[in-house]
């Protein structure tokens, strides 16, 4: 029996179909990355699963609860953070999870010692009466992670955790969603990070509102079609369209440099002459393992055709 | 759920008194605004400059500028220029009446005819004309009575029964403390609200266990208790200070007080659910509490307005409230001589209440 069960989800805003026949399963202690650009819906989606909006149709259920009937029962095993900082400003660290603890009633030594343990992993202790208004970006979300946790939820729903966040302060928030996975904590997240895809136990690549394909990162990655190659020259934009109107054969930025798509039963010798004429030396060339940003638009590409 | 509660009141205070400014606003705003009223909206008036073209001359006409020096109501301004430059003097205010004794005024006066005496007035301050015109009027009288030893057929006395000094600082403090109640719970009660809704800290809160009573409850009871706070503040100044008398039941007034905070509190309510930003919560609140002050009677009397105006201050609380506090504490009314302003505010706080818990619960669901 899965923890999470989402089935043929759609939220239409007017005549734009924000989410689209969406379906996907959580196991308990698993952790699953929604990944998509800005406006792929991903907010929707989470605001769905935590009864903020209501469905058009489908069902979302959790630990055998259905949301749209049974959302008052999961309130104490949810635990939320929406994409913008929502905790209050004007209070401190401290009372920020003073509050929010009172609320589940986590209060007197309960409360200190789930304080504590959390202040271990968020290093907040030192900030404890600073105003949330004034913690960095980085302290901010692990604070509203820790206000997030503060009732020992079994599920938590992170939209975009970790969006604008430092290096560090991600790998901190990453390490204490790795501790509560490992005590069976189930996590439903969404990021627009290639990179953090890779954390995740599995993900989902979504678009439009549409679900692409969904995997293990392992999976993900090794489900790329056609040998990628990669050319260590800073791109014009003429170049890539010239590229790109080479049949079978893709290119596009990646970093400071160009990424080339070839069809899998293609070899870069059967295309080296319309490399020289576009203004490429195919000896530049050099083979490439594909990354998640390489499948994601691929497939994006494939549905948009 | 009472832990709940006592979390968010708890929260609630921290935050409006984290806020300097918020904080300074409660404390300043009972004390700046019955300093304001008590001493600059005074509407006894007293010593008003009044020219006197005196082309008599006389004796008796000498008499008659001096009487009206006494009291204090007029400061009679003699030798002044032609009455040419009346109008000059009016407009740059070097003089508000003018007061023309006619050549055969004392001559009249002898031969017991009747003496007329001519009196011009810069209307523009129209509540200080009507006032001017009054006084004069008894002033002619008793002259007319010293000088002649004759008493009119009329005679007018009058006592203001419930302040006997008229001093208009006692009537203004009642208001006062309506208005503020008024101003203080709207506003902060539905900023409050909207402020949670703005920062997305109450979709927070919509996933939490909290039920919305406890939302609401949480909201209500921090500003009604600062809503008695400014009350007992602004109503201890207002006797200590400017030496209100207290003459009915302060725990009629206090009781009454909640009543009319129902109201008040289930307005702001009511904003909060008709507005998305605390900008937009604000001006409602701000159009209310002039619509409000000015339907009252705190500054006009109801009965001078037009009739169908009248109409529409029936659906303003804050108007039973003035009435209510005017009448406990000048007069010590009550509970059945204040029904017929009470049970309009059970009514309205009732339904105001009633119409924004349906809406904000409805809206938190």
């Amino acid at each position: 029996m899965n923890f999470v069960s989402v089935a043929h989800l759609s939220k239409s805003y007017g005549d734009v179909k924000a989410i689209d026949d969406f379906s996907f399963e959580i196991d308990q202690g698993e952790v699953l990355a929604l990944v998509g650009p800005d406006g792929a819906g991903k907010t929707t989606l989470m605001r769905l699963v935590c009864n903020l909006l209501v469905p058009d149709s489908g069902t979302i259920r959790i630990a055998d609860l259905d949301v749209a009937g049974g959302f008052d029962r999961l309130k104490e095993m949810l635990g939320y953070m929406p994409q913008v900082f929502s905790l209050y400003l004007d209070l401190s660290v401290e009372e920020n999870l003073i509050f929010y603890a009172g609320i589940y009633g986590v209060t007197g030594a309960r409360y200190r010692q789930k304080r504590d343990y959390l202040y271990g992993f968020s290093m907040l202790a030192p900030f404890a009466r600073r105003r949330a208004g004034d913690l960095s970006g980085g302290m901010k979300q692990k604070l509203a992670l820790s206000c997030a946790l503060i009732h020992d939820p079994q599920i938590l729903v992170l939209d975009e955790p970790t969006t604008g966040v430092d290096p560090l302060s991600r790998r901190q928030f990453w390490e204490i969603l790795s501790e509560f996975k490992r005590q069976g904590v189930t996590i439903l997240l969404t990021t627009p990070y290639m990179d953090e895809v890779a954390r995740a136990d599995r993900a989902c690549f979504m678009f439009g509102g549409k679900k692409l394909t969904e995997g293990t990162p392992g999976e993900l990655t090794g489900s790329f079609k056609g040998e990628l190659y990669s050319l260590d020259t800073l791109p014009s934009t003429d170049l890539i369209k010239r590229l790109n109107d080479i049949p079978h054969l893709q290119s596009r930025r990646f970093g400071t440099g160009l990424h080339v798509n070839l069809d899998a039963d293609l070899k870069i010798e059967d295309v080296s002459e319309a490399l020289r004429a576009a203004g490429v030396d195919p000896g530049h060339l050099v083979p490439a393992q594909a990354g998640m940003e390489d499948c994601f638009i691929q497939l994006m590409e494939q549905t948009g055709d | 759920m009472t832990r709940a509660l006592t979390g968010l009141v708890r929260k609630e205070f921290l935050q409006v008194f984290r806020d300097r400014n918020m904080l300074s606003l409660i404390f300043a705003m009972p004390l700046v605004q019955l300093i304001l009223f008590g001493y600059i909206v005074n509407t006894e008036v007293r010593l008003i400059d009044l020219d006197v073209y005196d082309f008599d001359r006389s004796e008796t006409s000498r008499a008659f500028v001096n009487s009206c020096r006494a009291g204090d109501y007029f400061v009679p301004q003699e030798g002044v220029p032609s009455i040419l430059a009346l109008d000059e003097r009016f407009k740059n205010g070097a003089s508000e009446m003018a007061l023309i004794i006619p050549e055969d005024f004392s001559t009249r006066l002898q031969t017991r005819e009747q003496a007329a005496v001519g009196l011009i007035a810069d209307g523009t301050g129209a509540n200080a004309t009507a006032i001017g015109l009054g006084y004069m009027g008894q002033i002619a009288r008793k002259f007319s009575q010293r000088e002649l030893g004759v008493t009119p057929p009329v005679d007018i006395r009058y006592r203001f029964l419930y302040n006997p000094e008229a001093e208009s600082v006692y009537f203004m403090v009642p208001g006062i403390v309506a208005a503020l109640l008024m101003m203080i719970t709207v506003m902060l009660t539905s900023m409050a609200i909207v402020r949670e809704r703005e920062r997305g800290t109450l979709e927070q809160l919509l996933v939490t266990p909290m039920s919305s009573t406890t939302l609401l409850l949480g909201k209500v009871i921090p500003f009604a208790a600062l809503g008695l706070f400014e009350l007992v503040f602004a109503l201890t100044i207002g006797v200590l200070w400017f030496s209100v008398p207290f003459v009915g039941s302060p725990f009629l007034l206090l009781a009454l007080s909640l009543l009319y905070l129902l109201t008040t509190l289930g307005l702001g309510l009511f904003f909060s659910t008709v507005t998305t930003t605390q900008q937009q919560a604000m001006f409602f609140a701000w159009f209310f509490s002039v619509f409000a002050l000015l339907t009252s009677g705190f500054f006009t009397p109801i009965s001078n307005m037009p009739q169908w105006m009248q109409y529409v201050t029936l659906l303003n609380p804050m108007r039973y409230f003035v009435n209510i506090a005017r009448g406990i504490m000048m007069k010590g009314s009550g509970i059945t001589e204040l029904w017929a302003d009470t049970y309009p505010l059970i009514l309205f706080g009732v339904s105001i209440f009633g119409i924004a818990v349906a809406r904000f619960t409805k809206r938190a669901a």
